[in-house]
């Protein structure tokens, strides 16, 4: 325990650190220019000063670690004085251009010189001149107002990972530049917006259209694009949003955001939203009234139910939507149309994924916080560098075979004892089938696990979405056993594991409650005061095979595009075509709405409230900025369509399902909002932990593969987009305008192709034309494209077998051609 | 991008650190040499070959004065002007050059045959004023031996 | 006195390794490896030993912070970056005498367990770099470098590392950042270098004359080393006479040799006759003397008592035909080119005084400016990150105080009353 005094006041402090955080502890704020919560102490700009009994000079107080005993002065007339001559000189080449500057009433520099002054200057020589960049697509640069505090680029380099920009030149030459002298050819995650301090990285979003005081409201809310669920403000002027600023040391996130959360704002005012609902009439979707889509949907699904039974009606929640949506989904489905057949996009790959292991470890994965812990990644992950400590990936279509050689190595490292016996059978019968693949420094990443303790594992999707995509899984669940790890899946989307959670999932009740276990389904059973179907509903991918044989008559897609989303999308769009009544609810004319029967317009992100579950499993509030006049949510839709469907459901606001959900689902039990706007709340909540009984966990033997095509075309996961949302948000197109197939450099050579060539992809599936990029990280024979852009999609291209035991798409093996176009 | 014989210099400098990076300065040199100065092409070439930020071999490389970021002429003329040369006559120097060879500092003559740099310490003040023209010392200088070892850099 | 660091370099071969052994070179790196390391600290610890780069730090207490650190592997680095202006100690050492200093390296080395060691030299030194290269690789060749030095199983690796054009890298932390391959700005210290220094690990950083005094100390025994010199500063120091002398060079002296001797005796007495006006005794960084001031004992204790510093012992000397305004202008040019940019006292204030001194020396100097200059230099002195601001501060400070008369004629008369001709 240390104890020093600052500004008369005693502080305890069990941790060394600087006497600058110490003060900050004690709510005692010293000025800094150069120190920022979010970056390492750098001691650069001085204006941190403080006196300290017995040491002769002025001390810089953000480098200066507090020792026992030291009494300490944050404010005298010397050190104003100091702070006011540093300010001084950081004022004699700086532009004053505060009246025509976006910083100007959030600016630190202008604050700082508000308080200790000066006010007149005794500087008259020439200013330094440096010309403003406008080059950027997203960023300007002023560089005459940096004051060199090299936050930027000390976020940049150290936090963010990326090492896009670093100071050029020396001394009072310094000044921050991308390595290209127009664009910043970045990640543009934008966190150096976040930490400048004056205005000379600004954002071209919003230049000069409104002043940091002009905002009409700041609403903290999350991130619509994915299940890091990043805790962030949006400040909104007359019903638009001006820009998105993240929330300092709220959230997992902590105050970085990536260019997604930060830019991708935009498509929630296009000019594409959905405003009325539409009917299909005359085989042409037309304009029609609520009341009439509301009635059309109660009667045909009514019809089919009683001709059919509910068998025949299948449901596909959304990831995008809020728990609360997805919990009146999967009852409306359950208790109107009774069916079980309820799925989502994430059996794709999170939801696969948690319930198998959740069948091997009795829990599909930890509710625990990421940061703070060392963070070993498998598989593609990206936007997560700021948390790794190591990186695996596998060599591709080999996954399996590498993880369990890796197994195979820690199990013999280790050596497996006592009540680890439940796994070590399992794992024995592995290590007797030699996976006969070397990966470099194996032995290496052995010793570094078995060295790190409370270790973190995060899944990338890519290892589940193969056809033997269950093996892999089952050599991650007996890693995490035995390196007593906490696992977690990268969910793509903002609320995987929250649709999971509010049993959008057909053989699971909300809360994990499997649907065969009749203690559980009463339970409901008098909660929803009706029966639940009995038998397990169909998969997401059986859905469509249900589709195509005609047992399935009628879909209801809340906000999903399966069309676009899902591999062999000409398969798909058959199968959607061959149902009898298809039922969309979206905020955009989506490749699958397109094919409707009715198709209802929703609220979106921001407009809306309700709650996201993330990836660690923290609940968090989502919170409307924004308001309109003709839609609806989605709950309310389904709620009401339900009612005249005879099953009666009426809820006053998303906050009154929320009360509901916490009394029926264990994970949730007396959550409440007020509690979630914390931004702490981790499940299970006040509840009951999850089942622990092993089931028989089925496993096959390995496949043997055969690949000896040229070329294999696989999807690719960029930084930018993510599909539906962020090609309708101008940032990221002009961030990333178009979709590039990446190929390495040997392949191109031998194709005769050049950066930016156009080129005609073709696979059995069906052939698009994109141009070229060149990706020195392609080590194999694959080429890489996307899934984010209209009509060029890799999904359309790509066929997939199912794992027979996890569901999931395996996405493999598809040979491609490409040839050069004009 | 650099020839095979070049990447296994670098590759040969790099064993010699703990940490790749250590290799940046040594293959600025490098690239120095065989591009003439740091262009964007080159320090591009560099950052691939040691896998390391393009940007961040351009933030390490504008430090270093000795590194030059654009064109520069057959022979560089590298004058000090530092105190000890300054008050043996360095400035005269100086303007010799500037009038003789129309050149100023920081420039090029039209012919591309000198650039001239004004240098600080070049550790020659025993024997100020001096340059380095290239790579060679030249020390003791007046205005009358000046051109004639000058002369000798075609 | 016999010379020890510069000895044998009249003869035009020194470099090579066949002249060294002559005179009994890598005698003392054998004495040295069969001696404990522990040994080899606590002779340099007798014989008092400073650092020669310019803050005359006991360099035995500076290895015992690193012995003692567990964490390996250490580094040893020889600062060899040379950039104070009007110092050119060094450059002899490194070009006439390489084997002396790898020697010293050798033997520093096995005394720390430092079995890499890297010599960070100067871009302005392309030959040196080549006469190093070859001493080194001839060292290799002959087994006193490598894996198993003198067949004792002792390794010690040495690399030339080139900088390239950067005063700042000659600060020990810079320096490090530089050797990683980074811009060379400072860090922040604690923690100090020799126990995060390179890569994070325990690093030595002397420079090349401290290392250069290795062997000789191992020759003669501290004891006798220490009775080279004055009393707390001791050993042979090399001080390099630059400007208006009749013979600049480099003169061997004895630590404490005065600085009038050294000026008058050794280096030939002032140019052509004309008086002395004013003297930086160790480099442009060390506060200026005027004329009357000179009669004090070149070391690192008594150079403070005397309104100055050794630094590198580079003694600059200035006649009465030299303008105080032109050099204080010259000198800030220099600061201002080389400071780093890290701290806002020294990045701004630097290049202010600058365009002060500018204006003054070309004739457009104001009333006030003199004030002006006083109290820019003391917003900067003692604020900055490292010693690189405060010395250019000091340097005004010194100016004002000896030379205010002569800055205000230069104001007034809007001209340089000496530079008439
Ligand atoms: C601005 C600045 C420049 C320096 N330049 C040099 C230099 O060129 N050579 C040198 O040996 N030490 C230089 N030093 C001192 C080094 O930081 C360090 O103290 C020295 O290398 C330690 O070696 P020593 O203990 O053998 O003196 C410089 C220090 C500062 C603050
Ligand atoms: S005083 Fe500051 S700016 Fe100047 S060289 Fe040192 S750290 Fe860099
Ligand atoms: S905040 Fe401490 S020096 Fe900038």
């Amino acid at each position: 325990m240390i104890t020093i005094t600052i500004n008369g006041k005693e502080v305890h402090l069990d941790k060394q650190m600087t006497v600058l955080e110490a003060a900050k502890t004690a709510g005692i704020k010293i000025p800094t220019l150069c120190h920022h919560d979010l970056l390492k102490p750098y001691g650069g700009c001085r204006l941190c000063v403080v006196e300290v009994e017995r040491m002769p000079k002025l001390q810089n107080s953000c480098t200066l670690i507090a020792a026992d005993g030291m009494v300490i002065k944050t404010e005298s007339d010397v050190i104003s004085k100091v702070r006011r001559e540093i300010l001084e000189l950081l004022l004699i080449n700086h532009p004053l251009d505060c009246p025509y500057c976006d910083k100007a009433g959030e600016c630190e520099l202008q604050d700082l010189v508000d308080k200790y002054g000066p006010t007149v200057s005794r500087y008259k020589e020439e200013k330094r001149q440096v010309p403003e960049s406008h080059a950027d697509q997203i960023f300007t640069r002023h560089m005459g107002r940096c004051v060199v505090c090299t936050r930027c680029v000390r976020m940049c380099e150290n936090v963010q990972g990326a090492s896009a920009i670093s100071i050029v030149g020396r001394g009072n030459h310094s000044r921050m530049e991308p390595f290209s002298p127009t664009s910043f050819n970045c990640e543009y995650c934008g966190n150096c917006l976040t930490v400048c301090p004056v205005g000379a990285i600004l954002s071209r979003l919003y230049i000069h259209s409104f002043r940091p005081w002009q905002v009409d409201k700041e609403i903290e809310t999350i991130c619509p694009y994915c299940g890091v669920g990043c805790s962030l403000f949006v400040q909104v002027r007359d019903n638009s949003i001006k820009r998105v600023i993240p929330r300092l040391g709220k959230g997992l996130n902590k105050g970085l955001l990536c260019s997604r959360g930060r830019f991708g704002y935009e498509f929630i005012e296009s000019n594409e939203r959905l405003k009325n609902p539409l009917i299909r009439k005359n085989g042409k979707l037309e304009q029609g009234t609520w009341d009439d889509a509301l009635h059309l949907i109660a009667n045909k699904l009514t019809e089919i139910k009683k001709a059919h039974g509910g068998k025949a009606i299948a449901g596909m929640a959304s990831p995008r939507c809020t728990n609360e949506d997805n919990y009146v989904f999967q009852k409306f489905m359950r208790m109107a149309c009774r069916t079980n057949n309820i799925d989502s996009i994430s059996r794709t790959g999170f939801a696969a994924a948690q319930n198998y292991i959740e069948d091997l470890l009795g829990q599909g994965v930890t509710s625990n916080m990421i940061s703070g812990l060392k963070v070993i990644v498998i598989g593609n992950a990206k936007g997560l560098e700021r948390f790794k400590t190591l990186a695996v990936v596998p060599p591709v279509f080999k996954e399996a075979d590498t993880l369990e050689l890796l197994l195979t190595n820690i199990y013999k490292a280790k050596g497996v004892r006592g009540e680890k016996a439940a796994v070590d059978k399992m794992v024995r019968e592995m290590i007797e089938k030699p996976a006969g693949i070397e990966i470099k420094e194996m032995d290496e990443l052995v010793k570094m696990l078995l060295e790190g303790n409370s270790i973190s594992i995060v899944l990338g999707m890519d290892l589940v979405q193969r056809s033997d995509g269950h093996r892999s899984l089952f050599a991650i669940a007996a890693l995490t056993y035995l390196l007593e790890a906490r696992l977690f899946l990268l969910s793509e989307k903002p609320n995987e594991q929250g649709l999971i959670d509010m049993g959008c999932v057909p053989d699971m009740l909300p809360g994990g409650r499997p649907l065969d276990i009749g203690d559980f389904k009463h339970k409901f059973e008098s909660a929803w005061k009706g029966s639940i179907p009995e038998d397990s509903g169909l998969t997401l991918l059986e859905m469509i095979e249900g589709m195509n044989n005609k047992n399935i008559k009628a879909l209801y897609i809340m906000g999903e595009n399966p069309a676009f989303n899902l591999p062999n999308g000409s398969h798909i769009k058959d199968a959607l075509k061959s149902l009898d009544f298809l039922v969309v609810q979206d905020i955009f004319l989506t490749e699958t709405a397109e094919l409707a029967d009715v198709v209802l317009p929703a609220l979106g992100w921001a407009e809306k409230e309700g709650t996201y579950t993330n990836l660690e499993r923290r609940v968090q509030l989502l919170k409307k900025a924004m308001h309109s006049s003709t839609v609806m949510e989605d709950w309310k839709i389904l709620a009401d369509v339900s009612s005249m469907m005879g099953y009666d459901m009426d809820y006053a606001s998303s906050e009154k399902i929320m009360e509901e959900i916490a009394k029926v689902s264990p994970l949730y039990r007396d959550l409440t909002y007020k509690e979630i706007s914390s931004g702490d709340c981790l499940w299970p909540y006040h509840g009951e932990p999850l089942r622990g009984e092993l089931h028989k966990v089925p496993i096959t033997a390995g496949l043997t593969r055969d690949y000896k095509a040229d070329l294999y075309l696989s999807p690719e996961k960029p930084l930018f987009h993510s599909g539906t949302l962020s090609r309708r948000s101008a940032a990221l197109r002009k961030i990333c305008p178009e979709p590039a197939l990446k190929i390495s450099a040997p392949h191109a050579g031998k194709l005769g192709l050049k950066e930016g060539d156009r080129v005609e992809v073709s696979t059995a599936q069906g052939s698009i034309n994109v141009s070229i990029s060149i990706d020195d990280s392609i080590k194999d024979n694959r080429v890489l494209l996307g899934n984010n852009f209209e009509g060029r999609g890799v999904y359309n291209l790509l066929s997939y077998k199912i794992d027979a035991i996890t569901k999931a798409p395996g996405i493999e093996g598809c040979e491609v051609k490409i040839e050069r176009k004009q | 991008m650099f020839n095979e014989t070049i990447l296994k210099e670098i590759d040969d400098i790099k064993v010699r650190y703990p940490d790749v990076r250590s290799a940046l300065l040594p293959a600025l040199y490098i690239a120095q040499k065989e591009y003439g100065w740091l262009s964007s092409e080159a320090m591009a070439a560099v950052a691939k070959a040691l896998d390391l930020p393009e940007a961040a071999v351009r933030g390490t490389a504008s430090f270093y004065s000795m590194f030059r970021h654009r064109p520069a002429g057959r022979n560089l003329i590298q004058i000090c002007t530092n105190v000890s040369c300054l008050i043996l006559g360095a400035e005269k120097l100086v303007d010799l050059l500037k009038a003789r060879y129309g050149v100023e500092p920081g420039g090029t003559t039209q012919d591309g045959r000198f650039s001239l740099v004004i240098m600080e310490c070049i550790g020659a003040c025993g024997t100020a004023p001096a340059m380095l023209v290239n790579t060679d010392f030249h020390e003791n200088l007046t205005e009358k031996n000046i051109e004639e070892i000058l002369g000798k850099y075609k | 006195m016999e010379t020890i660091l510069l000895k044998n370099i009249e003869n035009p071969n020194s470099a090579e390794i066949s002249e060294y052994l002559k005179t009994g070179g890598y005698r003392n790196l054998s004495k040295a490896l069969a001696l404990k390391p522990k040994d080899i600290i606590e002779e340099t610890k007798k014989a008092g030993l400073r650092g020669r780069g310019g803050a005359g730090f006991p360099t035995a207490m500076k290895w015992s912070f690193a012995a003692a650190d567990p964490k390996f592997p250490k580094y040893l680095v020889c600062n060899a970056d040379e950039g104070e202006p009007g110092t050119f100690k060094d450059r002899p050492l490194l070009e006439k005498n390489p084997h002396l200093l790898i020697e010293g390296m050798a033997i520093s080395g096995y005394a720390l367990g430092a079995e890499y060691g890297y010599i960070y030299l100067r871009g302005e030194y392309p030959f040196a770099k080549d006469v190093l290269n070859k001493a080194i690789k001839q060292a290799y060749e002959k087994n006193y470098l490598g894996d198993n030095i003198l067949g004792k199983n002792i390794k010690f690796h040495l690399t030339v590392y080139q900088g390239a054009g950067a005063y700042i890298c000659g600060e020990e932390t810079a320096l490090i950042e530089s050797l990683e391959g980074r811009r060379g700005q400072p860090r922040s210290k604690p923690p100090f270098p020799v126990n995060f220094g390179a890569w994070n690990m325990p690093t030595i950083v002397n420079n090349v004359e401290t290392l250069s005094n290795l062997p000789y100390v191992i020759q003669v025994g501290g004891e006798a080393y220490s009775k080279i010199g004055s009393k707390d500063c001791t050993g042979p120091k090399l001080f390099c006479v630059s400007g208006c002398v009749e013979k600049p060079g480099v003169y061997e002296l004895p630590m404490g040799t005065s600085l009038k001797e050294i000026i008058y005796n050794h280096a030939g007495g002032i140019k052509n006759g004309k008086k002395l006006k004013a003297v930086f005794p160790g480099g442009i960084s060390t506060p200026i003397l005027p004329a009357d001031k000179t009669d004090c004992p070149m070391d690192f204790i008594s150079m403070p008592r005397h309104g100055s510093m050794l630094g590198s012992g580079a003694v600059i000397v200035m006649d009465e035909s030299v303008c105080m305004v032109k050099v204080a202008y010259r000198a800030l040019k220099f600061f201002e080119h080389e400071s780093c940019g890290k701290c806002t006292p020294c990045r701004e204030g630097t290049d202010w005084l600058r365009k002060i001194l500018e204006r003054i020396e070309h004739g457009k100097g104001r009333e006030g400016d003199i004030e002006l200059l006083s109290q820019v230099a003391d917003v900067i002195y003692g604020r900055t990150f490292c010693p690189l601001g405060d010395s250019a501060a000091g340097l005004v400070m010194s100016m004002i105080k000896y030379f205010k008369n002569e800055i205000e004629e230069h104001i007034k008369n809007a001209k340089c009353v000496m530079s008439k001709e």
